[in-house]
């Protein structure tokens, strides 16, 4: 087999044609993206800016008064005195009381609220400012020292800064260009060695060497799979470089502060490592489709048609990696390729959800399966192997299922 | 003398979605011994190809039995293609890879000797006079090199047994005279050729024996002489056209 898929492989490899539009249909999509992300951050600014957040305060000690100034200055939060702010539901409440000669407070907000979340930073800032503020004077007027006064310390739990936001961006647009462009290149080559070898009829001269059939289908697999890797790697590489020298510096000028993003965060060695090991398996799950839609065609332009709609479904499926309200479930787990860019997606985003990637894995286990058991033999048949053209795909099935009867 | 190729009441058949089933190769029997070229001569979808391809293993037939080498095709496949070259109608070659790369390949595929290679490969490529093109790219040979190449990689691992289907055809004269020469040498080396033709006068020139099949029947075997005396025709179109109707006339008798 080492000996097939090098032979294939290097066939392959050496196909300019096949090699340029591999590397260039994902790089179609680099602008999409560039577009996808500054309309993106585009419509969250426009978004934060035309909503108005009530911010429901009470300050019981009237020495605090003056923090009503600094609340007020808050862009786009309303603040409302009242006397019960807790039970206030439609906004973010704040108690303010004293303790230890400073202020003490107590902020109420709907951790599920992205709104809500977002508006809080901007409260936390000026809260913290005004503590300072206080520590300060209080320091001046009792002549205390610094040292004994124990650091202002927030515990903040689902916050979501800036970093969460690109790291969930990125999370989704790495694992679906690599896909993309892992199913762009399984396709062309599925199509060149499945049907293009029958249609040479290199597949006959192979056929006859001293090798089982499967070893000859599983070596045009594996070359299928090695090659959607490596361009699966370049784009993948590409995507990452254009992404930091280039977009880098667009979004920055989308969103302030966003050009100071830590790299690390997406570009680590567990995400690099997880990305590699997702990319192997897509690409030898996208592989064993193609494969086997390509070699029930005996000739290019067939395999292409045999092809077709599998790669649009399989395009399509990442598709919904993107949509920020898709949560993991059970039949994103079921769908084979889907499951692994979602996982991926969620690893990168740093939601480790164990059950979906259990799912996932038992899953992608019963397709494997599926396609070895009731597809794999088709391929091994004379009709579908040397591509008799007199026989339809149709009879092709009927054939075999009519063998299984026997048996 | 030694029989290499020994075929019994081989039959194959195909669906047609307009025909339905057709018998492509119906009762054929004949053996071939070492040292010969057998020529199956028949016009297109004679059931030359199909023949050729159960004796390659690339087929399963219906019924009957091949025995190639010694091997059986159904119960020791491997074996039969270790001891085959076989030969498609087409070149197949790789575009991309140079006939030195081919050559090489299909030498490690069929389990040649690895520290003979090298050694092979050149002996191959100087006998074949592929030198001046050895390294060019198979997609931008002309038909004729790609054919000698063709054949290079049929016969790289010295197989007793040689499979050709069309060698020559759509080839010119020259091209075509050199293949002719390169397979009487192979038999002078004691291989077996079967090959398949439908132009008449290439099998009375290079065949030892000539089989003539039609409709997937195989009407007759024999050296063109036993031949010429049966029909008592001398060109070998003639003799053809003379078996052919012969049969015909049977099977209106039989019924």
């Amino acid at each position: 087999m080492k000996i097939l898929i090098s032979l294939y492989l290097k066939d392959l490899l050496r196909n300019k044609m096949l090699g340029i539009m591999v590397i260039l249909v994902p790089i179609i999509f680099y602008p999409l993206i560039y577009w996808g992300i500054t309309q993106f951050l585009m419509v969250k600014s426009g978004f934060e800016e035309s909503r108005k957040v009530n911010l429901y305060y009470r300050i019981v000690d009237p020495g605090f008064s003056d923090l009503k100034d600094s609340i007020a200055a808050i862009r786009s939060l309303v603040p409302v005195e009242t006397a019960e702010p807790e039970t206030e539901k439609n906004g973010i409440s704040l108690i303010v009381t004293r303790l230890n000669e400073l202020p003490r407070y107590e902020v109420l907000l709907d951790s599920s609220n992205a709104v809500h979340k977002s508006f809080y930073g901007g409260l936390e800032e000026k809260l913290t400012a005004y503590y300072q503020t206080e520590l300060e004077k209080l320091m001046t007027d009792k002549n205390y020292q610094k040292e004994y006064f124990r650091v202002y310390n927030i515990e903040s739990v689902n916050i979501e800064g800036q970093n969460e936001i690109i790291t969930k961006i990125l999370s989704f647009i790495i694992p679906l260009m690599a896909v993309i462009s892992i199913i762009s290149s399984v396709a062309a080559a599925s199509v060149e060695l499945g049907s293009g070898h029958s249609e040479d009829k290199t597949t006959e001269t192979t056929l006859t060497i001293p090798a089982d059939r499967k070893d000859v289908i599983l070596s045009k697999f594996f070359t299928v799979v090695i090659y959607g890797m490596l361009a699966g790697l370049v784009n993948f590489i590409l995507l990452v470089t254009m992404i930091i020298v280039i977009f880098k510096n667009m979004i920055g000028q989308v969103e302030a502060g966003l050009a100071d993003f830590d790299w690390g965060l997406i570009i680590n060695f567990k995400n690099l490592s997880i990305s590699f090991v997702s990319l192997v398996l897509i690409a030898f799950f996208v592989s064993l489709i193609f494969v086997t839609a390509a070699g029930f065609a005996s000739k290019r332009k067939d395999g292409n048609i045999m092809v077709s709609p599998f790669t649009a479904i399989i395009t399509y499926l990442p598709l919904v990696i993107v949509i920020p309200a898709i949560e993991p479930n059970i039949l994103i787990a079921m769908t084979p390729v889907l499951n692994i860019a979602f996982a991926l997606k969620l690893i990168i985003s740093n939601d480790l959800n164990i059950a979906f990637i259990a799912e996932a894995v038992a899953f992608s286990f019963i397709w494997v399966i599926v396609m070895y058991r009731f597809l794999f033999p088709f391929l091994l048949e004379e009709e579908v192997l040397l591509g008799y053209s007199n026989t339809s795909l149709i009879r092709k099935i009927k054939i075999k299922m009519g063998k299984w009867k026997k048996k | 003398m030694e029989e290499k190729i020994i075929i019994k009441n081989l039959c194959k058949e195909f669906y047609d979605p307009q025909r339905g089933i057709v018998k492509a190769v119906d009762n054929v029997s004949f053996s071939a011994y070492k040292g010969e070229v057998f020529g199956l001569l028949g016009p297109n979808g004679a059931g030359k190809t199909t023949t050729l391809r159960m004796m390659a293993t690339l087929m399963k037939p219906n019924s009957g039995s091949i025995q190639i080498a010694g091997y059986d095709t159904e119960n020791d496949p491997r074996n039969v293609r270790r001891s085959i070259g076989y030969m498609s109608s087409s070149t197949a070659l790789y575009p991309r890879l140079s006939p030195r790369e081919i050559i090489t390949y299909f030498a490690e595929l069929n389990d040649y000797p690895k520290n003979e290679i090298p050694m092979r490969v050149e002996k191959i490529i100087r006998y074949f006079g592929i030198g001046d093109y050895a390294d060019t790219y198979s997609e931008k040979l002309s038909t004729g090199m790609k054919q000698i190449t063709s054949i290079a990689r049929t016969i790289v691992h010295d197989p007793p047994v040689l499979i050709l289907d069309e060698p020559s055809s759509g080839l010119d004269v020259i091209v075509a005279q050199k293949i002719h020469n390169y397979i009487n040498d192979l038999k002078n080396e004691g291989k077996t050729i079967i090959f398949s033709s439908h132009n008449m006068g290439e099998v009375e020139k290079i065949c030892d024996r000539i089989g003539i099949i039609n409709n997937g029947k195989l009407l007759t075997v024999g050296t063109i002489n036993e031949l010429r005396t049966i029909s008592s025709k001398y060109y070998l179109e003639e003799i053809f056209i003379y078996f052919v109707n012969e049969f015909e006339k049977r099977v209106e008798n039989a019924y």
